[in-house]
């Protein structure tokens, strides 16, 4: 039985949020985003030409994500590199940016995507995923809109959003994680996957809750792209 | 009905109209009009429009650009013009015959060259040509970036901007159309025109930045 969250929150809210763009000078974009203990720092360069050159397409560009995990992100030390779990959460963010950015503008051309997690407490691929979005459109990418990310998923009987670790691994019951990604003027679904065991009903209603804290994470989204240039024009 | 106003700021996949009269940087859908990209609205009388606050140089015929040497093949260059796709400079488009088993005498690795863009193929990748008396060489390495967006706030009106920081400075330099900037002079004054430059591109959204800059140069060169 699970009645009263870890941290105290309601069952549909969200942990603290804090996004930034514009971190990294030497990035064509660049972003922050932090959800609760969760932070990843996302960076976009290009479009440049593609190398290896045999991953070109006649046609449209083509984006190229790498996901790491610092070393210190997590409480046993994570070994640097490029392991099958990075690899896996590289591939679900390209599929994910690959319907939000319009790539058939940028024909025989690569844009590359990197996203480390500085600190990790679950949700890693949710925030990853914000941070590359954000970093995408402070690129100058032609995007079609913005994605919006947060995990849901149901503790022992209750359905909840953006869960953390803590949660994740409650025994008594069962937990199950749902990573939503959410294109939320196009009210679409780019990212969805499943970790447990949950009815068919209960995937609806973890959806819908998930769709409803995407579109609070979207308006998050938008002001950390426009605050740099706001406070500018108040001063 | 359009919902946003003349300069307002806008992300991806914001909605700006429901009358299906979107200009550049919008895509439809039916009859509602859909921000494409991160910037600035502009409302003309075709339509509502976004312009980027960044871009990426795309080459046209007819460009003016500063490029950097990169290969020496047999015979052309490769240059990099700070543009996605692949680019040449064939030894048919220079103002002199030139032994092509030498190449490298007249053009090396890094060297910077000012071109104009004279063809744009299907594929993107563009030749560049240096036949006329514009066109040359140009001494020295030191070029400063800037995003092509930025580039009407380096220049100025009728060139201001531009002008401060060349007879401040007493650098020559050189704007290309694709956001590369040639500067040459004494180390300490390239030093500075750089240092300008990198501040239009990090404050070009201020209105008062004419005065900063002025003020930078002004600075500097006093405490010296």
């Amino acid at each position: 039985m699970y009645e009263e969250r870890f941290d105290k929150r309601k069952f549909d809210e969200l942990r603290s949020i804090e996004a930034e763009s514009g971190i990294i000078a030497n990035a064509k974009g660049s972003a922050r985003f932090r959800i609760g203990n969760t932070e990843a720092i996302a960076a976009v360069y290009g479009p440049q030409d593609v190398k290896p050159k045999h991953f070109e397409k006649v046609d449209r560009g083509i984006i190229m994500c790498k996901y790491d995990m610092m070393p210190f992100s997590v409480p046993d030390r994570a070994k640097p590199g490029f392991d099958r779990r990075d690899m896996e959460i590289s591939e679900v963010i390209t599929n994910a940016l690959n319907r939000a950015v319009i790539l058939e503008e940028l024909p025989r051309s690569m844009i590359d995507v990197r996203v480390y997690v500085s600190q990790a407490d679950a949700g890693t691929r949710c925030a990853s995923l914000c941070a590359a979005s954000i970093a995408c459109a402070d690129a100058g990418l032609p995007m079609r809109d913005l994605v919006a990310a947060v995990a849901a998923g149901k503790i022992g009987d209750s359905i909840c959003l953006d869960l953390t670790k803590e949660e994740e691994d409650f025994h008594e019951g069962g937990a199950t994680d749902v990573p939503i990604g959410f294109l939320p003027s196009k009210n679409e679904i780019v990212l969805l996957q499943l970790d447990g065991k949950v009815s068919r009903e209960d995937l609806k209603k973890i959806i819908e809750i998930g769709k409803v804290g995407a579109s609070k994470i979207y308006e998050i989204e938008k002001m950390a792209l426009k605050r740099r240039f706001l406070n500018e024009s108040e001063s | 009905m359009i919902h946003v106003k003349d300069h307002d700021i806008v992300t991806p996949g914001e909605l700006l109209s429901d009358e299906g009269n979107g200009s550049h940087g919008t895509y439809l859908e039916g009859t509602k009009v859909f921000s494409k990209y991160f910037g600035v609205i502009r409302i003309e009388p075709k339509g509502v429009g976004v312009q980027p606050l960044t871009s990426v140089y795309e080459p046209m015929e007819g460009d003016e650009v500063v490029g950097q040497i990169t290969e020496v093949g047999g015979k052309y260059w490769v240059v990099d013009i700070n543009a996605p796709y692949y680019t040449r400079l064939d030894v048919r488009d220079m103002n002199i015959r030139i032994d092509t088993n030498e190449l490298d005498k007249y053009l090396d690795i890094g060297d910077l060259v000012y071109v104009r863009v004279f063809k744009i193929y299907p594929n993107h990748s563009a030749d560049v040509s240096m036949r006329g008396t514009r066109y040359a060489k140009l001494p020295g390495r030191t070029t400063a970036k800037i995003d092509i967006m930025k580039l009407p706030r380096l220049i100025g009106k009728e060139g201001t901007m531009i002008n401060i920081i060349k007879t401040e400075t007493n650098c020559d330099m050189l704007v290309g159309q694709n956001g590369i900037v040639w500067i040459n002079g004494e180390d300490y004054n390239k030093a500075l025109a750089l240092a300008a430059v990198n501040l239009v591109e990090k404050e070009y959204y201020n209105p008062n930045l004419m005065d900063k800059i002025k003020e930078l140069l002004k600075n500097v060169r006093g405490k010296v």
